[in-house]
């Protein structure tokens, strides 16, 4: 699944062993959701914009249709 | 050892169980087969594993009708599905009761005892469906 995690690690000036320990999981868990190769869950996905401060529409929110060509 | 936080970990673990559960299930089956084959089904009946096989077989199919539930669609009253589940059931522990009866060496009394194991082993499950049933509906 597509998203910004990485943009908005990176503009809140974290490394991902930071946002793994804030967000309480591995850091090959942020890299995987960052490559877009793991589906987080809804709770770590809140855990994740709790610790870089965004929402949920800024990192996760794509369009259906972006999301269909992304899958393809 | 760390308790382990990470969801994705977690799930990879789970994964891991399944196959673990897998090889020990092939390896019990394997054990029994290899019994049978050499002593009979008799010495299958009286090894540990074979109460552990089927323990596990049981346990499986209870949780399973947590998934079955959840899978149907039918919106009939648990009520009625219960009564008509009840009244199979009798009908199959009566006739069951009654070729036992009917069968050299066997009286009444054996043919009540069997028939009312088969009754409790068939209601204790129906039951449990009940519940879940009910449960899914307030839910």
């Amino acid at each position: 699944m597509i998203n910004s995690v990485k943009l908005a690690r990176l503009e809140a000036g974290m490394t991902q062993q930071e946002l793994a320990d804030k967000a309480e999981v591995t850091r090959q868990t942020i890299s995987l959701i960052e490559k877009g190769e793991y589906n987080p869950s809804l709770n770590l996905c809140l855990e994740i914009c709790y610790a870089v401060n965004k929402s949920l529409d800024d990192l996760f929110w794509i369009d259906k249709e972006r999301g269909k060509n992304e899958e393809n | 050892m760390k308790k382990i936080k990470d969801e994705r970990l977690k799930l990879q673990n789970l994964q891991n169980l399944r196959i673990v559960f897998m090889v020990q299930t092939l390896g019990i089956l394997a054990i029994l087969g290899y019994e049978f084959i050499r002593f009979g089904f008799d010495k299958v009946i009286s090894d540990p594993l074979w109460l552990v096989f089927l323990i596990t077989g049981i346990v499986n199919q209870y949780l399973n009708l947590t998934i079955s539930v959840d899978h149907e669609n039918s919106t009939k009253n648990p009520k009625n599905r219960l009564a008509v589940s009840l009244i199979i059931l009798g009908v199959i522990a009566v006739v069951i009761g009654y070729f036992i009866c009917n069968t050299n060496s066997y009286d009444i009394v054996d043919a009540l005892i069997s028939s009312g194991i088969i009754f409790i082993s068939g209601l204790i499950p129906s039951i449990y469906v009940y519940r879940l049933r009910v449960k899914r509906n307030d839910e």
